[in-house]
């Protein structure tokens, strides 16, 4: 109890004025205050470049360790599975040939299920529909796997998000999750990554949204493994900021959340796997 | 874990004779540091890979020693010169004197 009071305490000194500045509100109801981050983009840089240097980049240089999964994930691609005797493969191509730039349009509006359909919902519909086998639990290891493989097709081509239509109240959503106040806490998730983006907490430089979304699935070192960025948000972030009730993964405010963090990432390349610390 | 001990050995492709190629090796293991406890309080025992050796051909190519710092389901990159058609061969041991190993041939062209 102590101690949590005192990390409490810690945290709340990291991020020294935030809380005495921003008064609590319900911003679910009423229009969205949108931030701006409090330091320039070339203060943002700096900071971000002086705290990380080139390691991740050096390291990832030197192979990650999501390239296995990568390589499970073509094997799944290629495996027969469910009642109809058939592979991913069987209509994607051998090498997922016609799936090459898919990637970079997802989560996107689907008109069957009435909202936002992310890659890995998508995939446990072609398990389900196409191939008549059982949906798999969303990150774990084999969806993770063949996700990640799928992604891999779409390397080096710039995210497109459509954001227009019968998309966007899914992308206000979306929105408007990113600055819901949640927990214990009641931070959003803006005031970490706009407002003090470049400040400094939990030992790491806070960045900003923009590239948040173009290298997921990633090989996360206080993980051990490979996950998604659901699992980031769910299982890191919204933790941290002390939610009783974690949301599910693919729950429907996770995929609008996921869909207005990738628009923030478009025309920025897919770089899978990711790695981070 | 069920798949304590599975190893995968990654080769690049196309590899020329003479030439210094990075080869990735990957095994499932816990790697349990004996630091840490169950959620009953109990501590749960150590558990890790603590000798790796490499052999190319009949030479013992690399030898190391770990220790419980190094992460779950370890991951190293390590370079050989792949001067001749020959196995290459990983070796891990842990402190529970489970033995794990695994072969890939390098074939230079
Ligand atoms: C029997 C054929 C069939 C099989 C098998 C199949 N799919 Fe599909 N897949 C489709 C069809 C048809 C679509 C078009 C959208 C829809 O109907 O869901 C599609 C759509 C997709 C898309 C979206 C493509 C886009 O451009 O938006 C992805 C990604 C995908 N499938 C991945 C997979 C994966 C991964 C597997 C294996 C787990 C798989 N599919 C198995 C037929 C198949
Ligand atoms: C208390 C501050 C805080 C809040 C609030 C917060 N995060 Fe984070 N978040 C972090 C920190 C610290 C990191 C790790 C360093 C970094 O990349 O910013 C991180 C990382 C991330 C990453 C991974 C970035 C990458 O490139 O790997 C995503 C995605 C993310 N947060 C999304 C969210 C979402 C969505 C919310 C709201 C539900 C949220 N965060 C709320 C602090 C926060």
């Amino acid at each position: 109890m102590i101690k949590r009071a005192l990390g409490g305490l810690i945290a709340l000194l990291l991020i020294a004025g935030a809380i005495s500045v921003i008064t609590p509100q319900n911003s679910i109801a009423g229009e969205i205050q949108e931030y701006t981050p409090n330091i320039s983009a070339e203060e943002y840089e700096k900071r971000y470049n002086e705290f990380y240097g080139d390691a991740t980049k050096k390291m990832a240089e030197e192979g990650n360790p999501a390239e296995m999964l990568l390589d499970d994930g073509k094997a799944l691609f290629q495996k027969v599975d469910g009642s109809k005797g058939k592979s991913c493969a069987s209509c994607h191509g051998q090498n997922g040939e016609k799936l090459k730039g898919a990637a970079t349009t997802y989560p996107k509006y689907n008109a069957g299920i009435k909202g936002i359909i992310t890659l890995p919902v998508q995939i446990n519909r072609c398990r389900e529909n196409q191939m008549g086998a059982k949906p798999w639990k969303y990150d774990t290891p084999d969806i993770v796997a063949v996700e990640l493989f799928v992604k891999s097709l779409s390397n080096g081509m710039p995210i497109k998000i459509s954001i227009d239509g019968p998309a966007k109240p899914f992308y206000e959503a979306g929105k408007k999750m990113y600055y819901t106040r949640l927990g214990q806490w009641n931070w959003n998730c803006a005031i970490c990554h706009i407002k003090y983006s470049g400040h400094k907490t939990r030992a790491n430089i806070l960045s900003t949204n923009r590239h948040h979304a173009d290298h997921w699935p990633t090989y996360r070192m206080a993980w051990q493994s490979t996950g998604t960025i659901q699992r980031r948000i769910i299982n890191d972030c919204i933790k941290n900021m002390r939610v009783d009730k974690l949301p599910e993964y693919e729950s429907e405010d996770i995929r609008n959340l996921e869909f207005y963090l990738t628009y923030q990432a478009n025309g920025l390349p897919i770089q899978v796997p990711g790695l981070r610390f | 874990m069920a798949e304590v001990g599975k190893i995968r050995i990654k080769l690049p492709q196309g590899i020329k004779k003479g030439e210094v190629i990075p080869v990735k090796a990957l095994i499932t293991h816990p790697m349990e540091t004996g630091l840490r406890k169950d959620k009953a309080g109990k501590p749960i025992p150590a558990y890790y890979i603590n000798d790796v050796k490499v052999y190319y051909g009949n030479d013992l190519v690399s030898s190391m020693e770990w220790t419980i710092a190094i992460s779950a389901d370890p991951f190293m990159t390590f370079y050989v010169k792949a001067d001749k058609a020959a196995p290459l061969k990983i070796v891990y041991k842990d402190n529970k004197g489970g033995t794990f190993e695994d072969t890939v041939q390098i074939n230079p062209q």
